[in-house]
């Protein structure tokens, strides 16, 4: 996987997330509370069977906006550890595809800081889902709404 | 003119069956003008026009962004990762 800066990581893969080394870059003397929230693929969705999930991305502009929102996330909670790994290519049933981990000193932070990225997350980041239901329909899953822009 | 090429990503690159479009247009065109240009060029784009960001170096654009050779260029219609 990505280098692990400092205190954040990162990442987007073809390859399982290692959810145990997540959780050992999170842990961290500062922190009393770790919020670790994980995405995984689900067989139901109303009443239509999927068999597999496929992700694709724009990796260095994905990278990039999971840089900005971790900057936006540390500007307003006291982040100790963050991290966001995200997988691309073919994710099984019930595997990981998203991994959004953050430590922080008090519990409150962490859960707020860890919905605030993975919902960021969904609307900003430019990695898109196709759906391989059992039927053998592929289809891509689109978004409720455009991304933010950003003024520059 | 410049020759832009725009990348595609996800359905805009199933229902073109390709990774990239070319658009001619002028140094200093708009992304708004780009967007339009688009989607009378490619039909399949149109129902998106409103839903879709154009990138630029890697950063949503807002659509008075001016655009300029050697950008690069990508559509982004809503995004589903998670």
């Amino acid at each position: 996987m990505a280098k692990k800066l400092n205190k954040r990581w990162v990442s987007l893969s073809k390859t399982p997330l290692d959810i145990a080394a997540a959780y050992q870059f999170l842990q961290t003397p500062a922190a009393g509370g770790i919020a670790l929230f994980i995405g995984t693929t689900r067989q139901w969705t109303d009443g239509h069977e999927t068999t597999l999930l496929t992700y694709e991305s724009y990796e260095p502009m994905a990278l990039r906006e999971m840089h900005l929102m971790v900057d936006i996330a540390a500007k307003r909670w006291p982040i100790s550890r963050v991290c966001i790994l995200h997988r691309l290519g073919e994710v099984p049933l019930a595997e990981a595809s998203v991994l959004v981990g953050v430590a922080t000193a008090h519990r409150p932070e962490a859960f707020e800081a860890c919905r605030f990225l993975i919902d960021r997350l969904k609307v900003q980041v430019p990695i898109w889902k196709q759906e391989h239901l059992t039927d053998g329909q592929v289809h891509w899953i689109e978004g409720n709404e455009p991304p933010e822009t950003t003024v520059t | 003119m410049v020759s832009y090429q725009i990348q595609l990503y996800s359905v805009l690159r199933s229902k073109l069956a390709a990774a990239s479009v070319n658009l001619e247009a002028h140094d200093g065109v708009t992304a708004g003008e780009v967007l339009d240009a688009l989607c009378d060029q490619y039909p399949p784009m149109a129902p998106y026009r409103n839903i879709m960001r154009l990138a630029v170096n890697q950063e949503y654009a807002l659509e008075s962004r001016i655009i300029h050779a050697g950008d690069e260029l990508a559509l982004i219609t809503p995004v589903s990762g998670g």
